[in-house]
């Protein structure tokens, strides 16, 4: 941060005596006044990113609410109850472990209630989940056509280095809480790209894993008429269980995701607001 | 890091410098460095608070047109609202949603594309799905299936007796999938619809086919007909049988006896059961689950 005030302040001095002319556009970057911003993210690649927010939750909800009507993972009928559903299961966990729970009126279904559109809304939930199905299609296509536009698409693509350096840089987070209450100093490895390696195969793999979901419902939606699409994920059966754990592959992500930017700061959840940072200092050592 | 902080240029007019980098990417493929532009502080406030506020105004409005999309019984268990309200145009989204779908489904069906068959070995149980109770077995004896709507203009009265001799019989072993999600491999001997089709041609107009079943029965035993609408493009696919027989038996009662659908390129729930009535129409009929706000074409 402080780099970048430095940075601006020596920017700044010429344009004191060019106060009242007009606007000079100097070739020299060190000439210019103002701000070093940086460009993050294409209009189109932003827009994206935050439709993907009520979609996918749109998606997540009607979704629970349509494995409710037959769900995957079930067991043997309870003999008191009669349940064979193991969301069920941890719905009545809940409400025996979780304090102020214990009056709940319906412990299967809570789970149901609190994560989906809720039990007995098949109907509705698969009209929801086909609105958001298209509109998720639709979605995918705007990012497909922002990173072409802006390039970005070069910074999500894999390197052979991904692997080790995802690996440093996952130490890194998972040391950083320990060496804070140490109070030890812990350097981030070092890198010159926008993306380390461990945001890289995130960002590259949740598009990879919104095209599965996409293939999979298409798979469990049509399976006549694309059979050989639901053969590809071993059947119509077996690309239902693909479809339910690609939206946990989501869920997964973004928990992490939504931690790491607030702990990033508020340029990094600005960029993809506005598109564009004011840490462009990292840049500096991008081309040596 | 805020913007504030840059308020060391007061006076900073509109400028917005491109810095273009002298160095080409090394390749097409290689990441190339950011676009990095010297912008005037109080410009890059304002695009920052005209960004940000259009990003709230969207955010409420998503947060708003999405709730109110939402079923009322989800709405009300969250406790956003405490009485019915109405949205007409919602239900005309999501039916418009739901109408494209079935546009989609409609453009994939080809009469030419077969779906898969299985073996002998690969059956599996089959779950007697009527909804509510099974109908009392004392309506086969007397069961006739009503022909209306064909060429003639005459209303047709059959027997099973009389379908089974007088049509050819085809197996198939395929796929029934239920709209829940659950399904099930099944062996069906039957007559084609498209025979029947052939033997008794539909009016001109037609387009078609209201299949009902007065036998019927809802949850508490009452009388609840049952009726499914089916485009007579489906009912001339080769693999759309009238069944008779289930697994190589003639059909139990809790699998239709002594009639069924057999349409495996639609949803389980077009494949009604103990049919008793078949009428071809030129307008789309109405559909027992369609009115029930699922989708009306129902292809997968």
């Amino acid at each position: 941060m402080a780099t970048t005030r430095v940075a601006a302040a020596t920017l700044v001095p010429d344009s004191v005596a060019q106060l009242d002319k007009e606007p000079v556009v100097t070739s020299a970057p060190e000439r210019q006044r103002g701000v070093l911003v940086m460009h993050r993210h294409h209009l189109l690649v932003r827009c994206s990113h935050w439709l993907n927010v009520p979609v996918l939750l749109g998606l997540i909800l009607s979704g629970l609410s349509i494995y409710w009507a037959s769900p995957v993972y079930h067991h043997k009928p309870d003999t008191l109850t009669g349940n064979s559903d193991w969301l069920a299961d941890v719905g009545i966990w809940i409400c025996a472990n979780v304090p102020g729970l214990h009056q709940y009126s319906n412990p299967p279904d809570w789970v149901y209630n609190h994560i989906s559109l809720g039990p007995g809304l098949l109907a509705a939930a698969l009209r929801l989940h086909w609105l958001c199905a298209y509109l998720f299609m639709l979605n995918g296509l705007v990012f497909v056509v922002g990173l072409a536009l802006g390039g970005g698409w070069r910074s999500l693509s894999p390197r052979h280095t991904d692997l080790r350096d995802a690996l440093k840089m996952f130490r890194y987070y998972v040391g950083f809480p320990l060496a804070k209450l140490t109070r030890r100093t812990w350097l981030p490895p070092c890198f010159n790209t926008k993306y380390n390696a461990l945001q890289r195969v995130a960002y590259f793999s949740v598009p990879v894993a919104g095209l599965l979901s996409v293939f999979t419902g298409w798979a469990i939606h049509k399976p006549m008429q694309l059979h050989w699409l639901a053969a590809i994920f071993g059947g119509y059966d077996k690309a239902r269980i693909w479809h339910f754990w690609l939206m946990w592959v989501f869920i997964l992500f973004v928990v992490p995701h939504v931690i790491l930017v607030l702990v990033d700061g508020w340029d990094t959840l600005r960029s993809m607001i506005v598109g564009w940072s004011t840490r462009a200092q990292r840049s500096e050592g991008f081309s040596q | 890091m805020k913007l504030e902080d840059e308020n060391s240029t007061p006076e900073a007019d509109n400028t917005s410098t491109e810095s273009a980098s002298p160095q080409k990417p090394a390749s097409f493929f290689a990441e190339q460095p950011p676009q990095v532009k010297g912008v005037a502080p109080q410009l890059l406030r304002r695009w920052s608070r005209r960004d940000v506020l259009l990003f709230g105004m969207g955010a409420v409005a998503a947060a708003v047109g999405g709730g109110a999309l939402l079923p009322q019984t989800t709405l009300e268990r969250w406790g956003i609202i405490h009485e019915k309200k109405n949205w007409p145009k919602k239900e005309w989204l999501l039916n418009s949603a739901l109408r494209i779908d079935d546009d989609v489904a409609e453009a994939l069906y080809s009469k030419d594309r077969s779906v898969p068959t299985y073996t002998k070995s690969q059956i599996t149980p089959l779950r007697n799905n009527y909804n509510g109770a099974t109908p009392d077995p004392s309506y086969i004896p007397e069961w006739r299936l009503t022909l209306d709507g064909v060429a003639s203009g005459l209303s047709v009265s059959l027997n099973v007796r009389n379908l089974v001799a007088s049509f050819q019989l085809h197996e198939q072993i395929t796929r029934l999938v239920c709209v829940e999600g659950w399904s099930a491999i099944a062996w069906w001997a039957g007559l084609r619809f498209d025979d029947l089709l052939t033997a008794y041609p539909p009016m001109s107009q037609a387009k078609w086919v209201r299949i009902e079943s007065s036998v019927n029965r809802g949850p508490w035993g009452n009388p609840d007909p049952y009726f499914v609408s089916l485009d007579l493009a489906t009912a001339r696919h080769p693999q759309t049988l009238l069944a008779t027989h289930f697994n190589g038996k003639p059909l139990t009662v809790e699998h239709g006896a002594p009639l069924r659908l057999v349409v495996p390129v639609k949803l389980g729930l077009k494949n009604i059961k103990a049919i008793t009535r078949i009428s071809y129409t030129k307008d789309e009929p109405s559909d027992y689950w369609a009115k029930r706000g699922y989708s009306r074409y129902d292809g997968i």
